[in-house]
């Protein structure tokens, strides 16, 4: 076995130096949930390890204009205590409150997580169901992506080698804006998602649906928003025929987009059912009231 | 390479390959086995250690991350006697103790709990410690044991 190095950087531009060193094969560690596996199943996967997670900008969470900026080392643990994303983004909370348990949450970070690009990543849905964004440094340039874009198929994303996720943002939604993430899996902790929602949605001053994006997750290769079943429901007033409707466009998208796979016959009834449920939170739950949110 | 870290309140010097967990630098280069391996994928929560006051899973976590920082193991929680403390008391008391091995991490998981909250519901403890696996008792006297050290904790500060 060769000599792993470590070295950890303090500072973007040094984490970008050392990872466009000529002739040393790198790998960005940030949480190191994920790589410790890799580099136990393969110990030849790099020769140095560089180690981004103490990076002090790596981990601000910052509210500028109308958006909000995440550090990309930002760990589950820090997002979910955040107030600015309690406030803006509750579906990432949630999404972020179902990742591992204490101990991963505490160690693994949002970059991380849409840089592994895992399919069934929990706070990819979250991120694409906000329109957030990914910020990349590579030495000659920055470059932003949507997330939706950044992953392009399990495991694989547009960020080139030797260049560094720095954050992800997304537009702050409206007052009035509701969200949530469901999560199928097979037990509450630690459990890899089988199937998961994410749907972000506001109505407007007339009670029909102003803006809904439906993103499910752990469902096909690419974690995007279910335009069809979206344009089905703007401008409609919320119900459960539309829900149920919206729910077999969804479906039927995960199909195309997958085939008939020897999971299709547990998913789809899943799937069907989660998105009624999300829609049916999103849009008819009463506003909550400081006493019932307890 | 060279590691140092503060170790349980002390300054700790190793040399140790690059490539080893935390969990395996604990148990094999500094002689602390209270520190247990499960699974070692980070889904039992037996290696638990807390790392700047955070529970984490010592398996998946390379050795030289911890440099500079402060790690917690079993070993550093104690009573003023030398003996258990209050927690791990309330762990015998409770029987919340059978084979024992999940106890170190449930023990840090419940200490790193307290610490970030005093009060704790009932879910806020099953939450705290949903990431640590035990076989034997079924969870509800280790519950019942963490509820008690919080309640005592707050009679006697």
């Amino acid at each position: 076995m060769t000599e792993l190095q470590y070295v950890r950087a303090s500072r973007i531009s040094e984490a970008l130096t050392l990872l466009n060193e000529v002739g040393v094969k790198n790998r960005i560690l940030a949480g190191n949930t994920d790589l410790a596996l890799l580099l136990r199943a393969d110990p030849a996967l790099c020769e140095r390890v560089v180690d981004v997670s103490l990076i002090p900008e790596l981990h601000r969470i910052t509210r500028a204009d109308n958006r909000v900026i995440i550090g990309a080392a930002a760990t589950f643990t820090e997002v979910l205590s955040n107030p600015i994303i309690i406030e803006t983004a509750p579906v990432l909370v949630q999404a972020c409150a179902q990742v591992g348990a204490v101990q991963i949450r505490n160690m693994g970070t949002l970059g991380g997580n849409v840089a592994n690009a895992a399919a069934c990543a929990d706070s990819l849905p979250a991120l694409v169901c906000l329109d957030a964004e990914a910020r990349v440094h590579s030495l000659q340039e920055e470059q932003v992506w949507p997330v939706a874009d950044v992953v392009v198929r399990p495991n694989h994303t547009l960020i080139p080698p030797g260049s560094l996720l720095v954050s992800l943002s997304y537009p702050v939604p409206p007052p009035g804006c509701r969200s949530v993430f469901l999560k199928l899996g097979r037990r509450n902790a630690m459990a890899i998602s089988r199937l998961t929602v994410a749907v972000l949605g506001w109505l407007n001053s007339s009670g029909r649906i102003a803006e809904v994006r439906i993103v499910p997750g752990a469902a096909t290769p690419q974690i995007r928003r279910i335009q069809s079943a979206e344009e089905l429901m703007l401008d409609q007033l919320p119900g459960t025929e539309l829900y149920a409707a919206a729910a077999r466009r969804v479906a039927d998208e995960m199909i195309q987009l997958t085939g008939r796979r020897w999971s299709t016959e547990f998913k789809e009834p899943a799937l069907l059912a989660m998105t009624q449920r999300a829609l049916m939170q999103v849009f008819e739950i009463a506003p909550l009231s400081s006493e019932e949110g307890r | 390479m060279k590691i140092e870290f503060t170790l349980n309140g002390s300054l700790a010097i190793v040399e140790a390959p690059a490539r080893i967990s935390l969990l395996t630098l604990l148990r094999e280069y500094l002689d602390l086995t209270g520190t247990k391996e499960g699974c070692g994928i980070g889904e039992c929560g037996a290696c638990t250690v807390l790392l700047d006051d955070r529970p984490v899973n010592s398996c998946l976590i390379l050795a030289p991350q911890v440099g500079g920082r402060r790690v917690t193991t079993i070993e550093g929680v104690r009573g003023p006697d030398g003996g258990p403390n209050d927690l791990q008391r309330a762990f015998i008391d409770y029987g919340a103790v059978q084979c024992g091995f999940c106890i170190p991490g449930m023990v840090l998981s419940g200490e790193a709990l307290l610490a970030a909250n005093p009060r704790p519901n009932r879910k806020e403890i099953r939450t705290a410690i949903a990431g640590n696996l035990c076989r034997c008792t079924g969870y509800q006297q280790i519950v019942d044991a963490i509820q008690a050290t919080a309640l005592r904790r707050r009679e006697k500060p």
